[in-house]
Parts: C-alpha cells; sequence; structure tokens
C-alpha cells in the first residue's frame, strides 16, 4: 500500500511540476508584499484600517503585488502562512496583529533577504522593524467629545485584552472626558479578548445597564459595540478605522482611526530601493491616526473643543505629566514627571475617575 | 448590589440564554430518541452563517431565521443518515459533523463578513414599558419570547403524545420499539431533523439577533456547553429552561459584575457551566440514578 | 494476521483500494465545492504536492502537524482497546502544557539536560491526571468517561488562561496575555533548521510502545480481554479498575506530552491559545485507524496532508483555512457511510 502511494504521489509531483514550470515565467513585479491579518477585513476596525493602508501602498506603487491572508490566528500556524508566502516570492511581510510577532521573528532569523514590518510590539532586528500609532494621547480629545456629550456622567469602555497600551488609551479617555466635566466616571468591562463578539455585545448591555451613555471601545472591531449602543440608543465613539461611523447614523461622536498608508508606502519603497532601514516607529494624530468626522449630533462648539484638543495633541501634548492619581488614591506620576511613548505599555493602574480594576 | 445589576443579569442571563435553550431543546429530541450529536456546534455555526447570508440577502430577519432552521435540518440529515442508515459510530459521526459545520459556515459566510444586516427587531410588550432600566426587561427579539413556549411545547410532545412516548421507546429500546409497532428509524429521522431546524434557529440567534454579524466559529463552544446541559436537565425540555437562564447567566455575570465594579475572574466564571454539570452528574451517580435514556449512544452513557 | 485468516498484504491492498476511492469522491466533492465558490481546485490539490513534496519547508511542517496528532490518537486509540472512551485529549493537551510551564518557569536557570526531561514528565503527567479524573469516575461507577473527558476538555483551556492572565502573565512590555517565553534550555531542540521537534521522538516512542504493550505483553492480553467482555474479563479475575486507572492516566499522558511539545518547541511559552483542535482529530485519526498503531500514523498523515492543502488554499486562493476542515468531514462522511452494520461501534 505504502508502494503504490508513493507512486500515486510522485506521479502527481511529476505532473504538478510540469504544469507550474511554464506558468512562473511572467512579469516580474517591483515588489511582492504579504500581509497577515488576524481577523477578517472587513471589520470596520483594525483589520479594516490595515487592509486600507495596503490598498493606498498598492496604489502609490504601480505593479506591487499583495498576497494577503486573513484569519491568521496568533500562533505557530502565522508562521507557516508567513513563510508560504515568502515562498512565494514576497520580500516585505506586514505582520498586522501583535501575536503574529515572536513567529515573524522566527523567520525575520531564517530569512535575512526578506523585511518584516511588525505591528504593535517592539523586537528588532537588522530586517525587522516595529510600527503602531501613539494612540493614548490621541485618545485625549475623544473623552473631551465624551466628556461633553455625556448626560449621565457615566461612560463606557470595552477592553479586549487588559494590556498597558489598552489601559493607557482609557487613561486618557478619561483624563481627557475630566478636563471638560470633573464629575464624569468611565466604567470599564474587559472581555478577555481582541474578537469575541457575543461578549462584545453583552459587554456594551452591561455598560448601559449601569447608566454610560456614551460607550467606546479598545477591540479588534468596533462594529458590535458601536451597533448594541445604537440600538439602545446611546452614544458611539468608534477606534480602529474610521469606517465604522457608518454603523451608528444617529449615535455616532467622533472617533479615532489609523492612517497606515503613508508609513506603508515609505516602507515599501525603502525596500524595493534597498534603503530598508529598522525602527521602532510610533506615530500619533496628524501621522498614522486621524479623527473620524463628527455625528450629527455634535453641536459646533464640542466640534470646535474637540477639534482644538486633537490640535494641542498633535503639537506634543502628553496628558501623562504629572501629578496623575491612580483610582485608589496613590500618585502615580510625581508633579513634574511625564510618562513619554516608550512608557506606554507599563499601564497597570487606572487613572481617578475610572471603575475598574487594571491587574 | 444595585438593582441595575441584577436586571442586567437577568436581562443578559435570558438574552445568551436563549440560543442555548434552543440548542438543549434541539439536542434533547436527538437523544430521547438514543442519539448523541456531538456536532451541535457544527449544526449552530451552519445556522449561524445560513441565517445571516440569509438576512443580508433577502433583509427580512425573518426569513433568515426560518433559513437557519432548514439549514441546521439540512445538515442533521447528513449526520442522521449516516448514524440510522448505516449504523456508524455516533461520536465520530458527531465529530465529523462539527468539522463539517465549521468549514462550511465559514464558506458560507465570507461573502457576508462585514455586511450590516436588519436584525431580528425587539419587541416591547405593548403596555409594559418603563422608561430607564426596567425597559431592558422587558424588550426583547421574537425568539426570547418564543424560548419557553417552545421548551413547553417540546415538553408536551415529549411527554404527552404517542409520537413522544414512541420516541422514548425508541431510546430506550429500538428494539422494544420495533417489536411494539412502531418504526424506530423513521422517529430517529423526525427527531434529528427537529433538532438541527432547532440548532440552526439556537446559531442564528447569536448572529442575527444578539450580535449582527458573522465570524468564524462565533459559537464559541456553545454547542458543547448545550450538551452539557441536556445533562444537566436530565433531558427534560422545561428543566432546560432553567438550566439555560443558569449557563446563559454565568456567562453574562461576570461582565455585569465588571461594570459594576467587582473583581471577579472571567475565567473562574467561564468554568462554573462545565464544572456545576460534572458536580451533579458525581452527585447523581452516586444516588445511583440515571435519567438518561438507556439506549443513548450505545455504548455512550449507562455506567457499565 | 486477521480475525479471518487473510494476510495482511490481502487487506492491505483492499484497504489501499477502499482509501483511494474513498479519496476520490472525498476530493471530488470538496472540489465541486471549491468551484462553485469561484475557486480552482486542480490547482490547489497540486499546488499542495508540490509544496509538501518538493519542499523541505513544506514537507518538514507536514511532519510538525503530525507530532501531535499521532500523540492524540494514542490517547483516544489506548482507551478504546478496554472499551472506553476518551474524547478529552484537548483538555489533556492543554494540561500537560499546564504542568510544564510551571517547571520551565520554576526552574528557569536549569540546564537544558535538567529541564527537558523533567518538563517531559510533568508534561506527561499533567495530562495523565487530568484523564486519570474522568478514569477515576467511571471505575467508581460515577459518571462516564465520554461526558467526563468532554467537560473537561473545556475547563483545562480555562485553566490555561487563568494562569497566563494572572499569575503568570508576562511582565514584558505590552503584557499581552501569554507566560514569559521559557529560556533555551527549555526549549525542546529541532531538526535540520525546519520546526520538527523532539516531540517526534515522543511520538513515535508513544506508538511503539502502544504497539509491544498491545501485541507482546500480558497486560495487552488482558486489555483486549477487558474490550472484548468486560463482564467475563472480571469473573476472570482480572482488575479492571486498575487497567482503567493505568490506561486513562497514560493516554491522558500522550496527549500531555503533545501539549508539553506545543509549549517547548513550537510556542515557546504558554499561551491562550495552543490546539486547533488536535484532540478531536487525534480521535477521528484513531478510530479511522481502527486503533492500530501503523494506522495511526498513515491516518496523521493524511490529515496533516489535508491540512496543508488548507494552508495552500489560503496563501494563494484566499479560501479561508477553514474551510479544509469540509474536506476533511467528507472524507469522514464517506468512511462512516460505507460501514454498514459489521464494522461495530467502538
Amino acid at each position: 500500500m505504502i508502494r503504490s502511494m508513493i507512486a500515486a504521489v510522485a506521479g502527481a509531483m511529476l505532473l504538478a511540476l510540469l504544469a507550474v514550470g511554464p506558468a512562473a515565467a511572467q512579469d516580474k513585479p517591483p515588489l511582492i508584499v504579504g500581509a497577515i491579518y488576524v481577523g477578517s477585513v472587513n471589520d470596520y476596525g483594525y483589520n479594516r484600517s490595515m487592509k486600507d493602508g495596503l490598498e493606498e501602498m498598492k496604489k502609490n506603487i504601480p505593479g506591487l503585488k499583495l498576497i494577503e491572508a486573513e484569519n491568521v490566528p496568533e500562533t505557530a500556524e502565522s508562521e507557516r502562512v508567513m513563510e508560504g508566502m515568502i515562498q512565494q516570492g514576497a520580500k516585505l511581510i506586514f505582520a498586522t496583529s501583535f501575536g503574529h510577532q515572536q513567529f515573524a521573528f522566527n523567520l525575520a532569523k531564517t530569512h535575512p533577504d526578506v523585511y518584516f514590518e511588525h505591528a504593535g510590539g517592539w523586537m528588532q532586528a537588522p530586517n525587522f522593524g516595529n510600527f503602531f500609532g501613539a494612540t493614548q494621547a490621541a485618545w485625549y480629545p475623544m473623552g473631551v467629545a465624551a466628556g461633553k456629550m455625556t448626560k449621565t456622567n457615566t461612560l463606557g469602555f470595552v477592553v479586549g485584552v487588559p494590556i498597558g497600551y489598552a489601559i493607557g488609551n482609557v487613561n486618557a479617555f478619561e483624563m481627557g472626558a475630566h478636563s471638560v466635566n470633573p464629575k464624569v466616571e468611565t466604567r470599564v468591562v474587559v472581555t478577555g479578548g481582541w474578537s469575541d463578539k457575543a461578549k462584545e455585545a453583552a459587554a456594551a448591555n452591561a455598560l448601559i445597564d449601569q447608566g454610560a451613555d456614551v460607550v467606546t471601545m479598545h477591540v479588534d472591531s468596533p462594529a458590535t459595540i458601536i451597533q448594541a449602543a445604537e440600538s439602545h440608543g446611546k452614544y458611539s465613539i468608534g477606534f480602529q478605522s474610521i469606517e465604522a461611523r457608518q454603523l451608528a447614523p444617529k449615535g455616532w461622536l467622533t472617533g479615532l482611526g489609523f492612517t497606515w498608508g503613508p508609513f506603508m508606502t515609505d516602507t515599501a519603497k525603502s525596500v524595493i530601493a534597498g534603503t530598508f532601514k529598522p525602527a521602532m516607529v510610533r506615530e500619533g494624530l496628524g501621522q498614522m491616526m486621524a479623527i473620524a468626522p463628527f455625528g450629527p449630533s455634535v453641536p459646533g462648539d464640542v466640534e470646535k473643543l474637540v477639534t482644538a484638543s486633537a490640535d494641542k495633541v498633535e503639537k506634543g501634548f502628553n496628558p501623562f505629566t504629572g501629578p496623575v492619581t491612580d483610582n485608589t488614591g496613590a500618585v502615580k506620576i510625581a508633579a513634574g514627571e511625564s510618562w513619554g511613548g516608550d512608557k506606554m505599555g507599563n499601564f497597570d493602574w487606572y487613572v481617578e475617575g475610572v471603575i475598574g480594576k487594571a491587574k | 448590589m444595585n438593582s441595575a445589576l441584577i436586571v442586567g443579569v437577568v436581562a443578559s442571563s435570558i438574552m445568551s440564554g436563549t440560543s442555548l435553550l434552543y440548542a438543549t431543546l434541539g439536542e434533547i429530541f436527538g437523544e430521547r430518541a438514543g442519539i448523541v450529536n456531538l456536532g451541535l456546534e457544527g449544526v449552530m455555526l451552519i445556522g449561524a452563517a445560513g441565517g445571516f447570508a440569509a438576512t443580508a440577502m433577502t433583509g427580512s430577519p425573518y426569513l433568515g431565521i426560518a433559513a437557519a432552521a432548514l439549514a441546521g435540518a439540512a445538515i442533521n440529515l447528513i449526520f442522521a443518515y449516516v448514524v440510522i442508515a448505516r449504523h456508524a459510530n455516533q461520536l465520530a459521526a458527531g465529530l465529523s459533523l462539527m468539522f463539517f459545520g465549521i468549514g462550511l459556515s465559514a464558506l458560507i459566510g465570507r461573502p457576508f463578513v462585514g455586511t450590516l444586516i436588519a436584525g431580528l427587531p425587539r419587541l416591547s410588550v405593548p403596555g409594559l414599558d418603563p422608561d430607564g432600566i426596567g425597559a431592558r426587561l422587558v424588550s426583547y427579539d421574537a425568539l426570547v419570547y418564543l424560548g419557553a413556549p417552545v421548551a413547553l411545547f417540546a415538553w408536551w410532545l415529549v411527554f404527552r403524545t404517542r409520537w413522544g412516548l414512541g420516541l422514548r421507546t425508541v431510546g430506550e429500546s429500538p428494539a422494544a420499539a420495533f417489536a411494539a409497532g412502531l418504526n424506530p428509524q423513521r422517529l430517529q429521522y423526525q427527531a434529528l431533523t427537529l433538532a438541527g431546524a432547532l440548532g440552526g434557529v439556537a446559531g442564528a440567534h447569536i448572529s442575527v439577533a444578539l450580535t449582527l454579524t458573522w465570524a468564524e466559529g462565533m459559537t464559541a463552544g456553545r454547542g458543547f456547553i448545550a450538551i452539557a446541559l441536556v445533562i444537566f436537565a436530565k433531558w427534560n425540555p422545561l428543566w432546560a429552561i432553567a438550566g439555560a437562564l443558569l449557563f446563559g447567566g454565568a456567562e453574562g455575570l461576570q461582565l455585569q459584575l465588571q461594570a459594576a465594579g467587582a473583581d471577579v475572574s472571567p475565567f473562574i466564571m467561564n468554568m462554573t457551566p462545565y464544572l456545576l454539570t460534572l458536580l451533579v452528574l458525581i452527585a447523581w451517580g452516586w444516588s445511583r440514578g440515571s435519567a438518561a435514556p438507556a439506549a443513548l449512544g450505545r455504548n455512550f452513557v449507562g455506567v457499565e | 494476521m486477521q480475525r479471518d485468516g487473510s494476510t495482511l498484504w490481502d487487506c492491505a491492498s483492499a484497504r489501499a483500494k477502499a482509501f483511494a476511492l474513498i479519496a476520490a469522491v472525498a476530493l471530488g466533492v470538496f472540489a465541486t465545492l471549491l468551484i462553485a465558490a469561484g475557486k480552482d481546485p486542480l490547482k490547489a490539490y497540486l499546488d499542495t504536492l508540490t509544496y509538501v513534496f518538493g519542499n523541505a519547508y513544506g514537507f518538514s511542517e507536514l511532519l510538525v502537524r503530525m507530532i501531535p496528532l499521532m500523540l492524540t490518537a494514542v490517547a483516544a486509540a489506548a482507551p478504546a482497546r478496554i472499551g472506553l472512551i476518551n474524547v478529552g485529549a484537548e483538555g489533556q493537551l492543554y494540561m500537560g502544557a499546564w504542568l510544564a510551564t510551571a517547571g520551565a518557569l520554576a526552574l528557569s536557570n536549569q540546564p537544558a539536560f535538567v529541564l527537558l526531561p523533567l518538563l517531559t514528565v510533568l508534561g506527561f503527567v499533567g495530562g495523565g491526571v487530568w484523564a486519570l479524573i474522568a478514569g477515576a469516575l467511571r471505575a467508581l461507577k460515577l459518571v462516564n468517561e465520554t461526558i467526563s473527558t468532554l467537560l473537561l476538555n473545556y475547563i483545562a483551556p480555562l485553566i490555561v488562561s487563568y494562569s497566563i492572565f494572572g499569575p503568570w502573565r508576562s511582565p514584558e512590555s505590552s503584557s499581552y496575555p501569554q507566560s514569559p517565553a521559557f529560556a533555551e534550555a527549555a526549549r525542546l531542540p529541532t531538526f535540520f533548521h525546519s520546526r520538527v521537534h523532539l516531540g517526534v521522538v515522543f511520538a513515535l516512542v508513544c506508538l511503539i510502545l502502544y504497539w509491544l504493550v498491545m501485541t507482546r505483553t500480558r497486560f495487552g492480553l488482558e486489555m483486549r480481554a477487558i474490550g472484548g467482555n468486560p463482564e467475563a474479563a472480571r469473573r476472570l479475575g482480572i482488575p479492571t479498575i486498575r487497567y482503567i486507572l493505568i490506561v486513562m492516566f497514560a493516554a491522558g499522558g500522550a496527549a500531555g506530552l503533545a501539549g508539553m511539545a506545543e509549549v517547548a518547541a513550537i510556542q515557546g511559552r504558554l499561551v491562550a491559545e495552543l490546539s486547533p483542535g488536535y484532540g478531536f482529530i487525534g480521535f477521528l485519526v484513531a478510530w479511522l485507524a481502527g486503533t492500530s498503531a501503523s494506522g495511526i500514523v498513515t491516518m496523521s498523515f493524511l490529515f496533516a496532508l489535508i491540512s496543508s492543502v488548507g494552508d495552500i488554499l489560503q496563501i494563494t486562493q484566499g479560501v479561508p483555512y477553514a474551510v479544509v476542515n469540509i474536506l476533511m468531514a467528507v472524507i469522514l462522511f464517506v468512511v462512516l457511510g460505507r460501514r454498514p452494520v459489521g464494522r461495530a461501534a467502538r
């Protein structure tokens, strides 16, 4: 049995090589780029923003070929998928989700002629760079919007996984809201995963039950939460992709979105020109991040406030400048100190005004 | 303990529990006829994807739910054929159905990821319409309201009709049923068709009513919770209501507690349905009474 | 020698023919579905073959996938021989990974020759104890093992998640929920610059031991007696309870080794998502293989090959990887449908 199997397989292999051979002789694109997404690109969220950025890159570099794979889990499976892309000729790989880091890094070691850009991590190598939006400060103007629009003084924040960066986002949000409305509180619910739709719907409902009338989130896709808020007639603020505003025609206030296009285009060009330089890139509002258009219920004066606040952030305003107290009363950032970009992953405490436990 | 929390927990129990209830009821029919379906997860996924797709294409969530029921029944019939007509091992067939459902639902659902649909609308009970917190307690979609009646109907079918008696006889001893002039195979097919339809509806509730999205694998193990629930409910549709509320509540409880500011480990909470079922089973084993249909699974249940 | 006196070769060639037919039907059905979805199945099949057989990486990944399948298949096959149904290999895998992680984290500055054997033992014990719970419940006539192993399947990953979100959370910068990385000394060595790791030795050892015990020892003989007729075995004085406990422990241990290999070789740390259903696929592998050791190798190979089709479809044609489950299921349904009363339910 084994013998006949081997014979059959060898025959098929021969056939395959004959079939595949001629197909290889085609027009060579300037660059083949591979991209893996942890979820589906139609998520109005993180993956959509990555897809939009890659499409922009593709448009800017005529002839560029893009190989994509969706729903690539953050496990060893991702290594297999990326390797497959490399075998198809990809010379630049975008590993777009945090959990892909180690596996992309493994491949960077074994493929020194292929370049990797990972989103959201910290590892570096001659052919491995890291990029992400500096989200924390950008949440401050979102807080301003929420703080002005809330009538119950309760805001709701759904967090997927309580990593330092996400906690930082919540903190900046509350601080922004507090700056225009000292009575406001932010309640946090953690779902435990970046993308669990049923839990997200339940989490949004739970926050609304507890009185939140503005709901926002840090999960992969804001869709479910925004829809839940909209169905209860509450306001929502989006995150990850500004396309999410289509989901809440009435309740949408504003949102944050990533604009990865320019960075991705520059990176691809540098690979083509042979000038790739690995770096830890963190860009904020005005560069890798943008504020979404305002919804119909936002009055002109609030718009002005939020835009002004966003301008301040773009010009370098850092909300994490001491003294900052956490929600147990302890001073976490002393007066005169400030936490810069390198510390954004270190948050394990919530600021005053946030109801939730970070640890 | 604030009232918002209590209301929230009850409401979320009812919302999450509904799909569990339908799935459990379906599985009860099948198991009462002597057939264990480990592939319930796959059936629910097909219902979720199919229901979502149909809703997106026709614009009507009701048509979507109907399509989900049909799809679930159709898929389950493959399982039914293999198990009833070809005497296949039920566990292997069930697991195969599970994988089939995972794959087929991914294929069906793919073109519809991200599509916005008109979800199953929430219907308020007319006249009973307080503002604020109470509003959450009295506005659910049609499937939720139908949950308890369907369970009651299922109970009546199984315990108060001749068909149900035949079904139970087949589950206890197909030979005895045959000797009594019944057609065991036909009864099993009927039970599994019902089971498939209910499983499909259960899945569709999650995609068309609760989350209004489709994502691969979105039932997240609920099919297996339902299988545990069947045992917990002692194969009785009425107990299934209580069980579904309890298990649905465990899921929502920890989220509600978080929103209220309490600190609870989500993982410990998520373990409780399974731990509870295990403890209950041990307790029964201790008291030497198994309410399981004697011919369930042939070599499956029935402590040797 | 089979029960009806035919030789191994007769059976093998009959099985090969049967298998070729099954494969053809399944591939055909799957191809139809793919065509309906607008994809090119022939290209996918050919691409897979070139990838797996014409490419060192593709072949090595095939082996990498086979390792946990062979182990979880043994975990299902051994108890089946005494009439027990173990669908809990998934949970046992997680608990093996969990206990091995505990060891790796607690003793991270030990050298490899201390750590690796220790982690192997811990992996075995972790899975073994988990299965033993179900075994004990069955031996005490409290709960049927099918249900208990199924329920325990869902508790184990929650224990893992609890640990990596809590006490074992990595303190690295963004505190993503995973354990700290294992020290180099705790990593299973790999071969030939591929990801094929020492776990392949575990799998082969388990399979060989399984085959040896079943066919060459008195223990195995008594096991088969119990499996054939438990009542008679009991009356003959075979201590059934002891066998149940030992076999379940060993079976869980095999699955636990698969878990340990995942964390020590592939992942390098404990993470929430360890297994894409290896436990269940292993059960199906064991069932298809008729619980024979050589059958397990062949079927693991087959299922790993099917997974490779999924990889190719995803990378080259944009089909979700999950779709490959359809191919797997169709094969299974065809096999299940081919056997009317005779190849009795096991």
